[in-house]
């Protein structure tokens, strides 16, 4: 008797620890791998929710970004996506457009929307709705070496493009592996900064008309710009065999007097440059004055045919809340896109944060367009061969433009 | 001859036959049936377009580039292999101090993820950082930094190189098997009726390694075209796609650009090329006698 | 000088040129491995002070020991599983002659045409519908059977070396060709298999496209994509411990070869690829 009363309370409780397993609720997380401290932000993050909420499970699944497109292209095709993911803001109309995003106001009470500045809001809205929730938000200024500076008696930072091409080529003068602007010519982003001049020179990626821009007199002087600063040996040699982190390294080296780049880097440089001295300055102007700066962000989306949107929702609340807020934004080194993370004092005391701030009324974000990418890579294709002399600027550009103003066209 | 189930070939050959058709069948009618549709960056059909993916395809003045670019890569490191791995695998055939050493050593690259292998080259051919050019002016080789990946001119050549250097472990060790399947009596023949080295080895070793020649030409002409690893990690195809093969160039429209449909017709456009002249190769040069 | 110390100078020098090159990236990456991390950008050939250090380091950050299991794992098994089925197969074929006998040869030279890349979606949609998405066992199931094309190549070569009279007087001895298989061929056999299962090892061992788009979760990387994960899109990448974790990732398939090598000029493809 005694027996059955136990088999029984025995079944009893397998049967419901069972039942409480399957009470859990799994939310799946695509994240995408800044650095390595990513992965682990995240798994906290995971653990303090399930820590609150019990029935809860949290999975994390990092990806590296070159290849997240590929892997959510291979899940959504596969309906096998996770609940949440990372995406860069650039690719979200196609996310929207096919019906992948779910649009997020139900959830949004005016508290969740007053967490944040409304410029990095904006770009995930579309058709009225809010697609994404900014998670990382970055825009671009100048790195300057104090030491290379002073060495080639320079005393004021250069604000426009004329100053810095003179500059450059002092700081070049200095020794034969001693670069005064670093210049990307590689992979990722190497039509935006291509773009940094353009802009100053006043021109407009997509012009009222709906045509590419390229084909303008500002593109030909930033291309002409670019490439005589290459020709005169301001330039690092090589250039389109340098991506973003390869100039970067340069400049860590102390070999490069100055390059353009996102406010990770001052992170990078304390922890592996220590000894370095540096400045952030403001993006040059042009003749006219523009200037322009790239404004990035990376959204958070919940997928549509996620099943498990409240719990989802709750998780992201907790994601965006001050004190996670701040340790992201702090750790990967990015600007703070809520207004209370933005007053805590490792920002508002940072000296490097400020000049990227101080640019962000000229911050300009890639436009929402679909076929962006394959609009960067043909601007990308242009410039580079424009670097290696192998064309004119001119010619380049406006073949660019001509099959950039095909894809716009569709 | 008692008949059982294990002597009938084709209860034999039928898992093996199954496993390899499932994984490859299935992919490739998908494969096919994307290639034929409009298809959505997530790869969602969203009806049949005929051959316009195929068309453009054709069309793009990008594809052609790549394709006449696919021939030299596929040549170069076919061929280039061919012609050093025949002299070292005679050499490793023969009996030497340190012999096992050197075999050891000529098989090393086949010890690492060819990723990986890319990425270490990648990391030397660095212009300014890079051991390559650091190695080469301590030795006085050259006295400026060699921008190796700043130009197709320069970096092709060297991606072809990496591409022979990774293809001569397994093609050695074909040529080895080869080289020692020859009985020792016709070389002791051929030097017993006076024949010099390069007789022997024009009328004795090559006939006889024919097909081990053969066999690896194929073999390497496969692995080699669809080889992506190498040219992705040093230069993504650039700069400007100048050193974009069709596979690369596959990755580009499929992943970056999200043109699944075009994607798709492409991969079956390689598919049928590779086809092609592998069976063209095969009934020209290869006397095939089952046995 | 005896003569074959002279040979051997001579070889030596003529192969020079080929192993340097091929040592020259394992240099690379061992010199890089051991520089500490501020010096990891300087193109130095030897670093001021080596970090060895950084081969522990390396251990942790990078998740080296799970991601090792991992590749070991699936290389064993899908091994196992190419061999399995490819051993009866290759036995048929160089055994018989049947219908089909070409086709089926034929058949596994074109499965080895496609690049995975261009069967990555499809073969994706595959493993989901078979619900077996991020679990390591759908690898072991698709290496091995993108595998099997090459193990049956190799052990038929093989296999048609080994002399069938001795099968046949076991049978004439009123052996059951099951018994006649066990006890008289596989013992024969038994070198051609061990070589067939290393190259099919490595090739997983190796594998890259495949694993990065089936595996999700940290937990279940392979070697290669983990580190492959430290390097692709990182801002900052840790050079140092990339480099240690390549060159140990290295040595277990090194070692291997060494054991190998002696195997490899013995009865590979004897009259194999004819």
């Amino acid at each position: 008797m005694r027996k059955l009363a136990f088999t029984t309370a025995l079944a009893g409780a397998a049967f419901l620890s069972l039942a409480g397993m399957a009470a859990a609720e799994t939310v799946r997380v695509t994240v995408a791998e800044y650095s390595s401290k990513t992965g682990p932000y995240f798994e906290e993050a995971a653990k303090a929710f399930e820590e609150a909420n019990p029935d809860a499970d949290i999975q994390i699944e990092v990806v590296p970004w070159d290849v997240l497109l590929q892997k959510l292209t291979t899940d959504i095709s596969g309906g096998a996506n996770a609940d949440l993911s990372i995406i860069g803001t650039r690719w979200l109309i196609d996310f929207v457009e096919q019906g992948i995003a779910a649009p997020l106001d139900e959830y949004m009470s005016d508290e969740f929307k007053d967490r944040f500045f409304p410029v990095f809001l904006e770009p995930s809205v579309m058709d009225g709705k809010t697609y994404g929730l900014p998670i990382a938000a970055s825009a671009r200024a100048m790195y300057y070496n104090k030491d290379l500076f002073e060495q080639a008696g320079i005393e004021e930072v250069p604000d426009t493009w004329e100053e810095l091409a003179a500059a450059a080529e002092k700081i070049s003068a200095l020794g034969d592996d001693i670069a005064g602007f670093g210049l990307q010519g590689k992979e990722i982003e190497t039509d935006v900064y291509f773009y940094y001049a353009f802009w100053a020179h006043g021109g407009e990626l997509v012009e009222d008309d709906g045509t590419s821009g390229l084909d303008s007199e500002a593109a030909y002087k930033a291309a002409e710009t670019y490439k005589s600063l290459i020709d005169s040996g301001a330039t690092q040699p090589g250039v389109t065999s340098y991506n973003r982190e390869d100039v970067q390294n340069l400049f860590k080296q102390g070999k490069v007097g100055m390059m353009i780049t996102a406010p990770f880097l001052s992170n990078q440089i304390k922890e592996e440059a220590p000894d370095l001295e540096y400045g952030v300055a403001a993006i040059p102007a042009g003749p006219d004055g523009d200037r322009g700066t790239y404004g990035v962000t990376d959204s958070i989306i919940m997928f549509e045919n996620s099943e498990n949107k409240e719990l989802a929702w709750k998780f992201l609340d907790m994601l965006f809340t001050t004190e996670w807020r701040a340790k992201f934004t702090e750790g990967e080194g990015f600007l703070p896109v809520n207004p209370e993370v933005a007053k805590q004092p490792a920002f508002a005391d940072n000296a490097d944060l400020k000049a990227f701030t101080d640019l962000l009324p000229d911050a300009r974000f890639a436009p929402v367009i679909p076929g962006w990418e394959e609009i960067a890579a043909k601007t990308s294709d242009a410039v580079q061969k424009i670097y290696l002399g192998d064309a004119e600027p001119k010619a380049a550009l406006d073949a660019a433009a001509e099959e950039i103003n095909g894809i716009l066209g569709n | 001859m008692i008949r059982s189930p294990l002597t009938n070939p084709y209860v034999l050959i039928l898992p093996g036959f199954l496993l390899a058709a499932f994984i490859i069948l299935w992919p490739l009618y998908q494969l096919g049936l994307i290639s034929l549709n409009e298809v959505n960056r997530f790869g969602q059909l969203r009806g049949f377009n005929d051959a316009e993916n195929y068309i453009a395809v054709f069309t793009d003045p990008d594809f052609l580039g790549a394709l006449w670019r696919t021939a030299i890569w596929t040549g170069g490191i076919v061929i280039g292999t061919l012609l050093v791995s025949v002299p070292v695998a005679m050499i490793l055939n023969d009996d030497f101090y340190g012999r096992s050493i050197a075999r050891v050593i000529i098989m090393l690259p086949w010890a690492v993820s060819l990723t990986m292998t890319a990425i270490v080259w990648r990391w030397a051919l660095s212009g300014e950082s890079g051991m390559l050019n650091s190695g080469l002016q301590n030795l006085g080789l050259i006295d400026q930094n060699i921008q190796w990946l700043a130009r197709a001119s320069t970096a092709f050549p060297v991606q072809i190189m990496i591409g022979i250097l990774v293809t001569i472990p397994f093609t050695t060790t074909i040529f080895l098997g080869g080289l020692s399947s020859i009985p020792d009596d016709l070389y002791e023949a051929a030097r017993l009726e006076g024949a010099s080295r390069w007789q022997t080895f024009r009328e004795i070793t090559l006939p006889l390694m024919k097909p081990f020649l053969n066999i690896s030409i194929v073999l390497n002409m496969i692995y080699v075209f669809n080889s992506f690893p190498i040219i992705w990690a040093t230069t993504q195809g650039g700069p400007a796609n100048s050193t974009d093969i069709l596979v690369t160039y596959l990755y580009k429209l499929g992943f970056r650009f999200g043109k699944l449909g075009e994607a798709s017709a492409l991969s079956v456009m390689m598919f049928a090329l590779l086809l092609a002249f592998t069976i063209l190769y095969v009934s020209l040069a290869m006397r095939r006698d089952s046995k | 000088m005896n003569k074959k110390l002279k040979k051997s100078l001579l070889y030596w020098l003529l192969l020079s040129p080929l192993i340097i090159l091929i040592l020259f990236p394992f240099a690379v990456m061992f010199i890089t491995a051991i520089k500490p991390s501020n010096e990891v950008l300087a193109p130095t050939w030897w670093p001021q002070e080596p970090a060895w250090r950084n081969f522990i380091d390396m251990w942790a950050v990078t998740n080296f020991g799970n991601a090792l299991w991992n590749s070991v794992y699936v290389s064993v098994l899908s091994t196992m599983l190419a061999l399995a089925v490819s051993i009866p197969a290759a036995y048929a074929m160089s055994r018989f002659r049947f219908k089909g006998q070409g086709f089926f040869r034929q058949f596994l030279l074109v499965s080895q045409m496609l690049s995975p890349i261009v069967l990555v979606i499809g073969l994706f949609r595959l493993v989901v519908w078979l619900g077996l998405l991020d679990n390591i066992n759908s690898i072991v199931f698709v290496y091995g059977a993108f595998n099997v094309a090459f193990t049956v190549w190799m052990l038929q070569s093989y296999f048609s070396t080994i002399p069938k009279d001795l099968e046949e007087a076991a049978w004439i001895e009123g052996a059951s060709p099951a018994k006649a298989l066990v006890m008289v061929f596989l013992p024969l056999a038994l070198p051609a298999m061990t070589v067939t299962a290393i190259f099919s090892f490595i090739n997983a061992w190796n594998e890259f496209v495949i694993a990065l788009t089936m595996l999700r979760r940290q937990e279940s990387y392979t070697l290669p994509i983990q580190i492959f994960s430290l390097v692709a899109g990182r801002y900052t990448v840790e050079w140092h411990h990339v480099m240690a974790a390549t060159f140990v990732a290295t040595i277990p398939v090194a070692i291997v070869f060494a054991w190998l090598q002696r195997y490899l000029v013995r009865g590979l493809a004897i009259g194999a690829v004819k």
